[in-house]
């Protein structure tokens, strides 16, 4: 008798369907999207601790004057102008190298680059801030081998902090890009290289005309995924710098300045809660240009 | 054999219930009291003595002191209290002076009033100043952080200094000292860590001045205390006799590894200090120099903290009356933890105790307790505020510039504007 309204068993196979679904549906409702709103109603209130009132678009005026704020986030994007495009250069060159057949210990080679991805990042942090410190290892094998006179000031002068993050955070996720330029490479047809061998292209143009074009989705994709990885920077810098972002305010991101805002300073969720959707509207902006730039190639 | 366990099977059954129920009436007996706490040499070592003492009087209360980093303490307090849940917390916690204010004012109602149970006239008042919010007192006043400046008689005298020379300073002749002990023994005077804003503060505080004044509102451009203490930092930088520092371990390996010739800060590095024994007799005790202004004196503070009972806690009334019964009323326990760990407590009391009055093999016979209790009764009072880590990161921010040749006034114009930013 059930059978005799489609409509029914219709009824009756959603409901399962969604039975089947509810758990995981409940589960993202309760932990993502009601924190996400909620996040976002805080972020239109201010005030000190557990005392929050409704302050308007008082946070996002608060945003303009915030010296620090800005600051945070000149340096969020001179990590990621500087730093990004240096990765992905010595990603794809490494890439290149150790996709040649003939280098003898190839394994060990792409292993020992890839490692640093599998370390933890509070742990190689503090040891680079020791490795980096006044007296530590670095500057005393560059004064042994001569190539500075007196020790550089890796954590108290505000350019060689910064130049500290850099090489720390290219040091910790090249190889882990450089993983994907090597799958993207097997991809690509030998015997493209192969013609332009015999037409006498030289090792380089082949790198510039072949390897780069056919890589560009794969490039894309990990510019954008390393975009986004350094908008959130965090752990590396909290741990070198003691969570201050010093010197000066030099190595400050915006997390670390949320987490300030929360943890450190008179608590501030409201504010921090606007700080962090800056970050999601960056996000969202970088995203959009991914999906621009890949339906441009398309055509 | 089975007519044996039959007989007494009843019997080995009752005596299993009875043993279950007496270890459950155990269980509901036994409290044990949670407490958070960061110094192990210092903090830590002092409420495990403290719990020691209670728990022989009161065997059913036992003790749990937690030991984790200074910052995570406060980071744990702030998550936790923002949640609103309890479970997380422990028993008692240790506040450092300069948070507590934030701590009372923003999350009214999570720590228990303990005015009424607590006799506060007998404490230092600066103490119970930090802790009073709308007339309640919250907490027990524990450390002191009464600075001095401790110094390596053998590198001075090699510089050609004695004990004398160190005493009552100002700071223009500190860092001359300084220079010339790097000319002759190749040591740096002091370690300084760039990014933090301790030695400022002391001596701004020596000089009776705060980043807020009394009513809590922005004291910078104003201020020549610490004009005067972001300028002496400024000098220390530029006449290159420190040795930098990243971070509270490195800092303090500025002068364990015997790198540095001085060291200026709280009495509770004592400890610390102490901590080296191939080092016994080297050190001196001095006041810290002074700067060249009205009010200065040769007496600060840095840091300090108290102990705050959480108004949610399962033992509430336990740990309030350990707290009582252990830093409100006994002077034995506070001559034990000078002789120990240098804790200087700011139970007034204490201070008649015969442990002040000892020598300190360690510094070479000198009486150092006494002086450091003479200097406590002189430092400046000032009101910590609410934002004093705020502030401290404007500051730090200024002294790189500062030493490039920024002027103090530039450089104190745009702490103001930093700090004017994050009071809201």
């Amino acid at each position: 008798m059930a059978l005799a309204r489609r409509g029914g068993i219709g009824r009756y196979y959603d409901v399962n369907g969604w039975l089947f679904v509810a758990p995981a549906l409940g589960l993202i409702a309760l932990f993502m999207v009601y924190p996400i709103f909620w996040s976002l109603w805080m972020s239109f209130q201010s005030g000190r601790g557990m005392m929050m009132k409704f302050a308007g678009f008082g946070n996002i005026v608060r945003l303009w004057n915030d010296a620090v704020f800005i600051k945070a986030l000149t340096n969020t994007m001179t990590y990621f102008v500087v730093q990004v495009p240096i990765m992905i250069l010595l990603a794809l060159i490494l890439a290149s190298l150790l996709n040649n057949p003939r280098l003898l210990g190839r394994a060990f080679f792409r292993t020992a680059i890839f490692l640093p991805c599998v370390t933890s990042l509070v742990a190689y942090s503090v040891l680079f801030k020791g490795m980096f410190a006044f007296d530590g290892i670095v500057n005393s094998t560059l004064q042994a081998i001569g190539i500075i006179a007196s020790p550089i000031p890796w954590q108290t002068h505000p350019f060689w902090a910064k130049a500290l993050v850099i090489i720390a955070i290219t040091w910790r996720w090249t190889g882990y890009n450089m993983i994907f330029y090597l799958a993207a490479l097997q991809n690509i047809d030998r015997s493209i290289y192969e013609v332009a061998r015999i037409d006498g292209v030289p090792a380089w143009a082949r790198f510039t005309h072949i390897t780069i074009p056919l890589l560009k989705p794969v490039i894309l994709f990990t510019t954008v995924i390393s975009t986004i990885g350094t908008l959130q920077l965090f752990d590396e810098v909290y741990n070198l710098t003691e969570g201050k972002g010093g010197p000066s305010n030099a190595t400050l991101t915006l997390s670390l300045y949320i987490y300030n805002l929360t943890f450190r300073f008179m608590p501030n969720f409201g504010y921090a809660a606007t700080v962090s959707y800056v970050i999601v509207i960056l996000v969202a902006i970088l995203a959009f240009l991914q999906f621009f730039m890949a339906r441009e190639r398309d055509k | 054999m089975d007519i044996f366990a039959r007989a007494h099977l009843s019997r080995i059954a009752a005596l299993a219930l009875a043993s279950a129920s007496f270890l459950a009436v155990t269980a509901a007996e036994a409290k044990e009291i949670t407490i958070w706490c960061w110094d192990p040499n210092f903090n830590v070592a002092i409420m495990k003595e403290a719990g020691a003492r209670y728990t022989k009087t009161h065997p059913d209360v036992t003790f749990n002191v937690v030991d984790f980093a200074k910052t995570d303490v406060e980071q744990k307090l702030q998550t936790g209290l923002a949640s609103g849940t309890a479970d997380a917390l422990p028993d008692i916690v240790l506040i450092e002076d300069y948070g507590a204010q934030k701590y009372l004012q923003s999350f009214p109602g999570a720590f228990a009033a303990l005015s009424g149970t607590v006799d506060y006239s007998g404490f230092a008042p600066y103490k119970v100043e930090v802790m009073t919010v709308d007339g309640q007192v919250y907490g027990m006043p524990f450390d002191s952080g009464v600075t001095g400046l401790y110094y390596r008689k053998d590198y001075l005298e090699q510089a050609g200094f004695k004990p004398e020379d160190m005493q009552n300073l100002t700071w223009d002749r500190f860092i001359e000292i300084g220079q010339q002990v790097e000319a002759k023994t190749g040591k740096k005077m002091i370690g300084l860590d760039p990014n933090d804003a301790g030695l400022v503060r002391i001596i701004m505080q020596s000089a009776g001045q705060w980043y807020f004044d009394k009513e809590g509102k922005a004291n910078i451009t104003g201020n020549p205390a610490l004009k005067a203490a972001v300028e002496t930092v400024g000098k220390i930088m530029s006449a290159n006799i420190y040795k930098p520092a990243n971070g509270w371990s490195d800092w303090v390996g500025t002068f364990t590894s015997g790198d540095v010739a001085s060291v200026v800060t709280g009495v509770w590095i004592t400890g610390t200090v102490k901590a080296q024994p191939d080092q016994a007799g080297k050190w001196g005790v001095a006041p810290i120099p002074a700067l060249s202004i009205e009010g200065a004196t040769h007496a600060s503070n840095l840091g300090g903290s108290s102990w705050y009972v959480l108004e949610s806690s399962a033992e509430k009334a336990e740990a309030i009356d350990f707290l009582n019964e252990i830093y409100g009323k006994d002077i034995d326990f506070y001559q034990k933890i000078l002789q120990d760990r240098g804790a200087v407590g700011s139970l007034l009391a204490a201070r008649s105790g015969a442990a002040y009055e000892a020598a300190d093999p360690f510094f070479g016979g000198e009486k150092v307790w006494q002086n450091f209790s003479d200097w406590l009764a002189k430092v400046p009072s000032v009101n910590y505020g609410i934002f004093t880590n705020e502030a401290d990161l404007a500051v730090t921010a200024q002294l790189p510039a500062l030493t490039q040749g920024t002027p103090v006034d530039e450089a104190l114009k745009a702490i103001d504007a930093e700090v004017a930013g994050h009071i809201q």
